[in-house]
């Protein structure tokens, strides 16, 4: 594993040398266009978040900007980037998973333009490629949840060493974080039982409140939701039945204050903030992945502003020191979109 | 005819007239020039042949889903469930398009298309035959049905379909030989655009010159009168919501082949919906079709585009859409009211 200082070295050598010619002829002028995905602005979640940091980019480096929302964004993503790079913007980034090949195979008609996708790897020497660790984030919210299932003395929590986590679906990018929870909460307690449940949807609330109301009858008392929309459902139920929520992707601590452990939060607003301070200062990572872990805070969990005071110091420290582990590449965490499954989760 | 096609002229244009009235007043409320943003969507629009090129790309699959609806709306018959035949062909077509061995080559474009309408034809034979024999109403069944093809194409997509290589919800990519081929690359305007026509001319042949077409429109100006002279309403019946699943069943297989090369969550964004207000728009003429599928896939396209150019949120966009669709649902209420007066001629 290279460290982060030779990587951000390489990135600026190979950045600077495949900008040259657009750099000559642009300076710095050109204007940065974000496509929003699916879901659009006022989501709450990814799109917000990527936003924020887009602005936050925007702002500091003097940057023009725009963002894109389209109805139809899976249908016209290609019209929608290629017009972008016809019209002169030098950076485009893309929130919409399903503009990956699009952008991989159009990106060869535009060598000036520098281009990004997120959560895949695409070839192509003005791509960057972002990914997160969400595995690490999940590994923590696992290690924490096993500490705290077991301390009755914590209001709603039970002597069972029971957690839970509901995904939206079965597929790899999402058995990511379930996986990352298990492995963080048998590192704690290697006898805990991790209840695992798919939704088989990300938008349905009550499915998700039924669910997590399931989990909480069969003894856990901390459910993690990896269900987007589905996941509002289960924080509901843990305001509800008193226990407990694990967010995901944003801070979502506030949705049901006191009832929601902590959240795994996907810092896409760092990722893209850093990728527009890159693009400003001729330093686009193009053709690289860009990995958004715990080191480079591409994930981490939330403040716990409603939480910190019920749990004990003592736990936090503990994830603390996970974490300190796995960004000293001491402790890996399992990655099923890279490794495959692990033998203890088919 | 001549006072129908004046009509027809005035039954798309008012609603656009009034819908860009009704946004240049909220431009100039946030501080916008209407005529600077206006002049922006016409460019982007029809500004030269590439954008003439993503307008056409959008308008693509409203043409299908117009023509679906239409079929069966000149019968009086309220299928509101284009969107789901769309959506459950084009699922088919997209499957069969990355199962079947590639080797097959240009035998993959019947076979998909073929599938695609049988499962379009099966998915709204369910609700004809429910009108025609047991009198349910169709507007609840196909609206239902809606619900039941994103929730089986929403499972399918993210359990037993999805594409190995991701953990969003899409299927695998189609072989590349069952892409439609592009009309003017690197457009994505794709031959589904020229079938989209043929569909429309082939409706606007069956309207005139077919005894079924016939049959379709009498039924929908006057079902006594169709009894009474003879027609079966129920068999017409069932047979517009077949028709009307064929074609929007072809419809999601253009897009799927042409356009997305996969199945995915957002597959459609409502074109079955939209195609609705197109028709309405319209007024099921194979040519008011046209303009209205262009009209809206002008605004879906430019309304994306423009936003790269101008500080102008999708809202207005949808603004304008929205208006459009208003005024045309207006007229569908002028001429349902005057179906029920029994005043409306078979001209």
């Amino acid at each position: 594993m290279m460290t982060n200082m030779t990587r951000r070295i390489l990135q600026v050598t190979t950045a600077c040398t495949s900008l040259m010619a657009g750099s000559a002829l642009w300076a710095d002028e050109r204007p940065a266009a974000m496509i929003i995905a699916q879901g659009g602005l006022g989501d709450g979640s990814w799109n917000d978040t990527a936003n924020a940091g887009f602005q936050s980019g925007l702002e500091k480096t003097g940057v023009e900007g725009r963002t894109i929302e389209s109805a139809d964004v899976a249908a016209q993503g290609e019209e929608i980037m290629r017009r972008a790079a016809d019209g002169g913007f030098g950076l485009v980034i893309s929130l919409e998973w399903i503009h990956g090949e699009p952008m991989e195979m159009l990106a060869k008609d535009y060598p000036d333009t520098n281009w990004v996708i997120m959560n895949q790897t695409r070839t192509g020497d003005n791509i960057a490629s972002v990914v997160f660790g969400e595995h690490e984030g999940s590994f923590l919210a696992g290690a924490l949840a096993a500490q705290v299932t077991t301390d009755t003395s914590i209001e709603g929590i039970n002597a069972d060493a029971t957690i839970g986590v509901i995904g939206g679906f079965k597929a790899p990018g999402i058995d990511k974080f379930i996986v990352g929870y298990i492995q963080g909460a048998k590192a704690v307690n290697p006898d805990i039982e991790v209840k695992v449940a798919y939704a088989d949807s990300f938008g349905d609330p009550a499915k998700g409140l039924q669910m997590a109301n399931a989990m909480f009858d069969e003894g856990a008392d901390i459910v993690y939701q990896v269900a987007g929309g589905t996941g509002i459902g289960i924080i509901e139920a843990a305001k509800a039945r008193g226990h407990y929520a694990i967010g995901v992707d944003s801070d979502q601590d506030g949705m049901a204050p006191g009832n929601v452990l902590t959240s795994m939060v996907k810092r896409v607003d760092v990722a893209v903030d850093e990728i527009v301070t890159g693009y400003a200062a001729d330093n686009f990572p193009g053709g690289e992945v860009i990995q958004f872990g715990l080191a480079e805070n591409g994930v981490a969990l939330s403040e716990m502003t409603h939480t910190k005071d019920k749990v004990p110091a003592a736990y936090i420290e503990r994830v603390t020191a996970y974490k300190a582990q796995i960004i000293a590449g001491e402790l890996d965490v399992w990655d099923v979109s890279s490794q495959g499954y692990p033998d203890f989760f088919k | 005819m001549s006072s129908s096609i004046a009509s027809r002229s005035i039954g798309i244009l008012l609603p656009l007239v009034v819908s860009l009235i009704v946004s240049g007043v909220v431009l100039l409320v946030i501080g916008k020039n209407p005529l600077d943003v206006f002049s922006l969507i016409a460019t982007e629009s029809f500004g030269n042949a590439r954008r003439i090129a993503a307008t056409l790309s959008a308008a693509t699959p409203l043409l299908f889903t117009a023509v679906a609806t239409a079929v069966c709306f000149r019968s009086g018959v309220f299928n509101v469930g284009v969107e789901g035949a769309f959506l459950v062909g084009g699922l088919a077509a997209v499957f069969l398009g990355f199962t079947l061995p590639a080797a097959w080559g240009f035998a993959l474009f019947p076979i998909c298309f073929f599938a695609a309408a049988l499962i379009g034809a099966i998915w709204l034979y369910v609700p004809g035959i429910l009108l025609a024999k047991f009198e349910v109403d169709e507007v609840v069944s196909t609206l239902m049905l809606n619900f039941i093809a994103v929730a089986i194409t929403g499972y399918l997509v993210n359990g037993p379909l999805l594409s190995p290589l991701s953990g969003n919800n899409v299927t695998p990519l189609i072989h590349e030989v069952a892409y439609l081929p592009r009309l003017m690359p690197p457009s994505t305007l794709h031959a589904g655009f020229l079938i989209g026509l043929v569909c429309v001319a082939a409706y606007g042949f069956w309207c005139r010159y077919t005894p079924a077409g016939f049959e379709g429109g009498l039924i929908g100006l006057n079902q006594r009168f169709s009894r009474a002279v003879g027609i079966s309403v129920p068999r017409t019946i069932v047979g517009v919501m077949i028709l009307s699943g064929v074609i929007a069943g072809i419809g999601g297989a253009a897009h799927g082949m042409g356009q997305m090369h996969r199945f995915s969550d957002g597959f459609s964004p409502g074109y079955g919906f939209t195609g609705m207000a197109v028709a309405l728009l319209g007024r099921n003429h194979p040519i008011g079709i046209v303009l209205g599928a262009i009209l809206f896939g002008a605004l879906a396209s430019a309304g994306t585009t423009i936003q790269l150019f101008s500080n102008i949120p999708l809202d207005l966009v949808n603004i304008i859409q929205g208006t459009v669709m208003i005024f045309a649902v207006v007229e569908l209420g002028r001429i349902s009211l005057r179906r029920k007066k029994g005043t409306a001629n078979a001209g």
